[in-house]
Parts: C-alpha cells; sequence; structure tokens
C-alpha cells in the first residue's frame, strides 16, 4: 500500500467532515491512516499500532479543542444576549461560523437576576431552533450567566454536574 | 522466553513514551489531557508492543492494543472523578455552613497534579428549599493569581448543594442531552 493512501484517507475524512456536521470520528480516521501508513515502513504490527493509537490520540485533542472553541462561541452569543435585555424581554440570538458545526439560533428570555456578594448572575431560558424555517420546532432550556461585581462582560455560569450524574459524559 | 526478551525496541518505545508522559505530569501541574492521552496512547502502545512479541497475527496484536486502551481510559477516568469529587465537596464544604449572603474561602489542593490546585470564594445566593429536604444556591469564583504575563482573574459560576447527612453535596444536574455537544 502506498504511504500517500493514507494521506488521502486523512483529506477525504477532513473533507466529509466539512459537509457533514459532527466529526468526532476523525480522530480514529486519522490513527487508523496512520497506522495503514506505517505498515509500510515496518511489518511488526506493534510498532504500526503503536504510531497509529498516538496519531488518533493527537487528533482526537485537537478536534476536541476545536469543537470546544466553537461551541464557547454558542455559549458567549447567548450569555451577552441575556445580559444586554431587560428582565422579562426576548430577543433573538445566533451563531454562524465558516464550518457547518456548532451553528445555531434561538431565542434568549431572561427569567430573574439576582445579586450576591461575588457577582450578580442571571437565569435565562434559551431555546435552539431545529432548522431556518420561520416555523422550526424550539428546543427550550435554562441557564445561568454571571458578572463579577468588578467587572464587566457576561459569561456563561452553570457549573459542571455533580461527579455522580455525570455518566458517559466524560 | 529467550525470544520474549529479544524483542526489545517496540516495550522500549512504549515505556519511553509513558516516561515522557509521566516526566511532562510531574513538572506541569494540572495536565488533564497529557494525562488521559499520553496514558491510554503508551498502554495501547504497550499492549500492542507486548501482543506483538507474543503473536505475529496482526488482528490479534491489534486486538490486544485496543482492550489495554480501553482499560487504560477506564482507569484514567476514575482517577479524573475522584479527583472531581474532591473539588465539589470542598466547594460544598465551604458554602454548606454559610447563610445567604456570607462569603467563605474555598482550596482544593491535590496530591497528584491530574488536576489544577485551585482556590476561590463561594457565597450563598439564595436557598432553594428547607426543611426535609435542604438545598442551596450557590455562586462561587475561580481565582487565578495575577502572573508576570498576566493579570489576576475570577470566573464566576452558579451551582446547587443539597444536604446529605451531616455533609453539603454537589447537586447539579447534567446537561440536556441534546445540549452534549462537544462535552461527550
Amino acid at each position: 500500500m502506498r504511504p500517500g493512501l493514507g494521506l488521502m484517507l486523512v483529506a477525504g475524512v477532513a473533507a466529509s467532515c466539512v459537509f457533514m456536521s459532527g466529526c468526532g470520528s476523525i480522530g480514529a480516521a486519522a490513527g487508523a491512516a496512520a497506522g495503514v501508513s506505517t505498515g509500510v515502513v515496518t511489518s511488526n504490527p506493534a510498532i504500526g499500532f503503536g504510531v497509529g493509537i498516538a496519531v488518533q490520540a493527537a487528533t482526537d485533542e485537537a478536534v476536541q479543542r476545536l469543537m470546544k472553541r466553537l461551541h464557547s462561541d454558542q455559549q458567549i452569543a447567548i450569555a451577552t444576549t441575556a445580559g444586554d435585555i431587560p428582565i422579562g424581554d426576548t430577543k433573538p440570538w445566533s451563531v454562524k461560523h465558516t464550518l457547518p458545526v456548532e451553528n445555531g439560533h434561538g431565542d434568549v428570555r431572561v427569567l430573574r437576576e439576582f445579586s450576591s456578594a461575588l457577582a450578580t448572575c442571571r437565569e435565562f431560558a434559551f431555546s435552539v431552533a431545529d432548522g431556518d424555517k420561520p416555523d422550526a420546532h424550539h428546543d427550550w432550556f435554562l441557564a445561568q450567566a454571571c458578572k463579577g461585581n468588578n467587572s464587566s462582560g457576561w459569561k456563561w455560569a452553570s457549573a459542571e454536574p455533580a461527579v455522580e450524574r455525570w455518566g458517559n459524559l466524560q | 522466553m529467550q525470544k520474549l526478551i529479544h524483542r526489545r525496541p517496540p516495550n522500549a518505545v512504549a515505556l519511553a513514551t509513558l516516561l515522557i508522559g509521566a516526566l511532562a505530569c510531574s513538572t506541569l501541574s494540572g495536565c488533564n489531557s497529557l494525562y488521559s492521552e499520553g496514558a491510554t496512547a503508551g498502554a495501547g502502545i504497550a499492549g500492542a508492543a507486548i501482543a506483538g512479541s507474543v503473536t505475529r497475527n496482526a488482528a490479534v496484536a491489534t486486538g490486544i492494543g485496543l482492550g489495554a486502551v480501553a482499560a487504560a481510559r477506564a482507569g484514567v477516568q476514575y482517577s479524573q472523578r475522584v479527583m472531581h469529587t474532591y473539588t465539589q465537596d470542598r466547594i460544598a464544604g465551604a458554602a454548606g455552613p454559610l447563610a445567604v449572603g456570607a462569603v467563605a474561602t474555598w482550596a482544593a489542593v491535590h496530591s497528584v497534579p491530574i488536576e489544577p490546585d485551585e482556590k476561590g470564594r463561594v457565597t450563598v445566593s439564595r436557598t432553594i428549599s428547607t426543611g426535609t429536604l435542604d438545598c442551596k444556591e450557590i455562586v462561587f469564583s475561580v481565582d487565578t493569581d495575577a502572573t508576570k504575563d498576566q493579570p489576576a482573574d475570577s470566573g464566576f459560576y452558579v451551582a446547587s448543594i443539597c444536604r446529605d447527612g451531616q455533609t453539603w453535596k454537589w447537586a447539579s444536574a447534567e446537561p440536556a442531552t441534546p445540549r452534549w455537544g462537544a462535552l461527550q
């Protein structure tokens, strides 16, 4: 098998990722491609597997970091919208990336504001529209955003779930 | 047995990978991703290397390697959960006795640097319920000290805690499954 084939496989997967949303398996594909191309250099399956696993781990890490950054764009957009409007009001939010992943739009409605010794926080409901049509179905969720008493800028503030409730989130 | 000892190079590679990972971990604090990726990748390489010395069949070697990866990943996740439970217990424990509006400090110092040591302040913003089920809404900060490169910074977060006997436990539930996104 030619070494170029592995590279082509990676490029193909990356290209298909652009057209489909959700490319969580890109790491496995990159790992498999690296394992295949290593087989050209060595006949020892252990070394080939080792290289494949290492490439998969590195790729998974990079993909995860990218997806996290793209998702934080949504949180920033929603939290900023929730901070801007008066309590009880509703305003639309939307995020549009160049890549067709982690995009979305919907409404934000501020439910209440509560001040504490550390920060001012707001509880809000936000919706995510299923599609671009005007009559698209909206899923509603609750979350919190906070603004430090000495700082400006609203940031997403919902803390992580209790470890017992992580399930297979990890 | 002699043949096994003779085939050393793959094992040496695996060992080196693990050692580099461990070394980097001891010098850096909070190397969660490196820890998980390094340990699982290392286990896969080591597993496949061991298998490679037992069998010449690539499929069997790959199978043993994948098994080692799965086992290592489960072990890594377990240790991360233990560490994070400790952090949540520290914050909930500091917030539990507080009245609404009172502020306390919290700190989580780990003996093994899988998670970064964290500290901050915590306050109770409201009482959610009292009586048979005591629950509070807390606002806590994670404070980062100023360094040469960046000024001091605080992140603020909201969580819920409930009393379980004498101890206060973290009570925030998981996000809705459509909102898991890149979490999984």
